[in-house]
């Protein structure tokens, strides 16, 4: 089982793959927009503002539950705006808003799914996880199993997840700001790089929480005069928005049908499965449920997060069907061949144009960038994490370790996730990441959740059993990613894909819990009877937190 | 193996009952909401004529985005209706048992 701890071989792999890709084919993202003043101006105001904050958070942060929970200090309602912002990446806010421009209702699958993961993240993990952990979840996974093969599994789980995301939103913040700002791709992606690297090495999670902060109330401020602003344009008539979308879209009635996009079962629980449990699985969210108190605040936040969440997901819908009205056929936003300057991808920053003026324009570029700052910054500590805190702290020091040096650890590991993804994303310019966010959610899903679930919920979970689960369900993700029409087809340029679906989840996830079951049961050792045995001390935690014991 | 408190924790009735109450509302709760979402999934793929047609007689908006809004607010009522539950009977319950234990 060993050769399957080096995920960064086939993942390195594919990123050569891509820049060699992207090399050859020519940088499509026109930089149509002149120099928007006001973007420029507002953005350096945020700029100022988050390093006002940063500089006030390393003046807090000495300790490791500083460090890494903002000293477990933060309330219910600050968390779920936080949590929330971490979920509305820029990716949920262009990205579905692209999706619903370009399928129409096929996107609600989005829509829905992007809500309904934190409903199994309140109903099943939030008040555990705050009772079981400290900093990562790989705290819980460790708690009754062997703690250096499983912490070490759970790592690699969460590099697998945070770093390929990180790039997935560093290349798109690159290709946005040089269409926002008129800054050059290389520009943009070492300031990007830089600004992230200092808040999480100085400010810590204090600091990301608090820019996480802001920056969630800037997106649902934005996000909401759009929203009204599409809704009174249409004299606050739904259908009024629904016909003129569909009179306006190229397909017509068709948008308002599903199949536009996705016609088969397979891909659409896969989908559905990443959504519902990838969520649950995405270590920069799960470490957020360590920065309060105690359960009760844990719960608060989810529950404060499904509103932000829920709410600014329903904007979106309005938002797409907005541009397609507004946007899809106005001269202004279009290239001489009639596609959308920037890529649809930027349709919702095309519509807050039409919306609200230049000025407006500038408020929603500025905050797409913070949007995608602070969703690094949380990424970058979440991987720096489990460096410092699982391999370091736990594995190579045995639980024993100093905290000034583990503390050092952490922040040269910042420091180096912070050069190695500038380079990587210089690299990969023009090229499609949707692969990289893929591979994320898809490992998130079948990697992480479901050894953490099992481990809450299965008194028969051994660390065989967790270790074969977790590392089938990475291998699995991975090689049927690569073979699948998204690497294979496109990348790699066969002609035909060995696995005929996008989207790896239902399998992986399959794979995980097949194997995770098999080796559990049959783990005969009596280090799996003991383990199994520890199960209702775990239990006892888990449902009512740590008790006084009995002098 | 186990501690003295776990032992008294696990023959204490009302833990029991907690973990029962806890354990048959999340499961209720996470069945209603994954089952609409797989129902919209379903239909999608199986019959998509039930999503295109408006869902009101005379209207445009179709079904779909309907059910969608719809599910999106149920998952709202759900978590108030959770929330609500866990502060008004799973803490004070938590609170006794600890009580009942550590007297």
């Amino acid at each position: 089982m060993r050769h399957w701890l080096a995920p960064g071989i086939p993942l390195f792999f594919l990123l050569t793959a891509q820049a060699e890709a992207a090399s050859t084919i020519a940088n499509e993202t026109g930089t149509g927009n002149e120099l928007n003043i006001n973007a420029i101006l507002m953005f350096f105001v945020f700029i100022a503002l988050t390093l006002a904050i940063t500089f006030w958070a390393a003046s807090r942060t000495k300790t490791r539950a500083d460090f890494y929970a903002a000293g477990k200090n933060i309330g219910g309602f600050q968390n779920g705006l936080a949590i929330a912002g971490d979920f509305m990446s820029a990716a949920t806010f262009l990205g579905v808003t692209a999706l619903v421009y370009s399928t129409g209702l096929d996107a609600m699958l989005f829509v829905i799914g992007g809500t309904l993961g934190w409903s199994v993240i309140l109903l099943l993990v939030a008040e555990r996880l705050r009772n079981l952990g400290q900093y990562t979840f790989s705290d819980v996974v460790a708690f009754r199993l062997q703690r250096k093969p499983v912490r070490t599994m759970s790592a690699i789980g969460s590099l697998a997840v945070a770093i390929p995301y990180l790039l997935a939103q560093m290349v798109g913040a690159g290709a946005l700001i040089q269409s926002l700002f008129s800054l050059p791709y290389e520009y943009a992606v070492i300031l990007v790089g830089v600004l992230m690297t200092f808040y999480v090495t100085f400010g810590g999670m204090l600091a990301t929480t608090w820019i996480q902060t802001v920056k969630a109330v800037l997106l649902l401020s934005g996000g909401t005069i759009i929203g009204i602003g599409v809704l009174a344009m249409m004299h606050f008539d739904f259908s009024v928005l629904v016909s003129a979308a569909a009179e306006a879209h190229p397909k017509g009635d068709a948008i308002l049908a599903p199949g536009v996009m996705f016609t088969d079962p397979i891909t659409i629980i896969s989908i559905g499965l990443a959504f519902v449990f990838g969520t649950a699985g995405l270590p920069h969210v799960l470490m957020r449920f360590f920065t309060v108190p105690d359960a009760r605040q844990a719960r608060r936040s989810v529950a404060y997060a499904i509103g932000f969440i829920g709410y600014f997901q329903s904007l979106i819908f309005i938002i797409g069907l907005g541009a397609i009205v507004y946007v899809s056929n106005n001269p202004e936003f279009l290239n001489a061949d009639g596609s959308l300057i920037g890529g649809t991808n930027m349709a919702a920053v095309h519509l807050s144009k039409v919306v609200g003026g230049d000025l407006f324009l500038g408020f929603i570029s500025a905050v797409a960038f913070a949007t995608i700052l602070a969703v690094v910054s949380g990424l970058t500590l979440s991987a720096a994490a489990a460096v410092s805190h699982d391999l370091y702290a736990n594995v190579i020091c045995d639980g024993d370790s100093d905290r000034k040096t583990e503390l050092r650890i952490s922040r040269v590991t910042t420091l180096v996730i912070g050069l190695t993804t500038m380079a990587l994303a210089i690299l990969l310019e023009g090229e499609n990441v949707a692969v990289l966010a893929l591979i994320a959610l898809a490992i998130a899903a079948s990697v992480n959740f479901p050894v953490m679930f099992l481990s809450m919920y299965w008194s028969r979970l051994t660390t065989r059993g967790a270790l074969a689960g977790g590392y089938a369900g990475l291998a699995t993700s991975l090689v049927l990613v690569m073979l699948g029409p998204t690497v294979w087809v496109s990348l790699l340029g066969f002609d035909q894909p060995v696995f005929p679906y996008a989207y790896p989840t239902l399998f992986a996830m399959l794979a995980n819990l097949g194997f995770a079951f098999w080796f559990s049961v049959s783990d005969k050792s009596h280090r799996a009877f003991a383990e199994s045995e520890s199960f209702d001390s775990q239990w006892i935690q888990s449902e009512i937190g740590p008790v006084q014991e009995i002098p | 193996m186990l501690s003295q408190t776990d032992k008294e924790i696990l023959s204490n009735k009302n833990f029991h009952r907690l973990v029962a109450v806890r354990r048959w509302v999340s499961w209720l709760f996470l069945l209603v909401l994954l089952g609409s979402y797989l129902a919209f999934g379903l239909l999608s793929v199986y019959l998509p004529s039930v999503l295109a047609r408006p869902a009101f007689t005379g209207g445009v908006v179709p079904f779909g985005i309907v059910m969608g809004y719809a599910i999106l607010a149920l998952t709202f009522i759900i978590t108030l209706l959770y929330v609500w539950i866990a502060n008004s009977y799973f803490e004070p319950l938590e609170r006794k048992i600890i009580k009942e234990v550590e007297r």
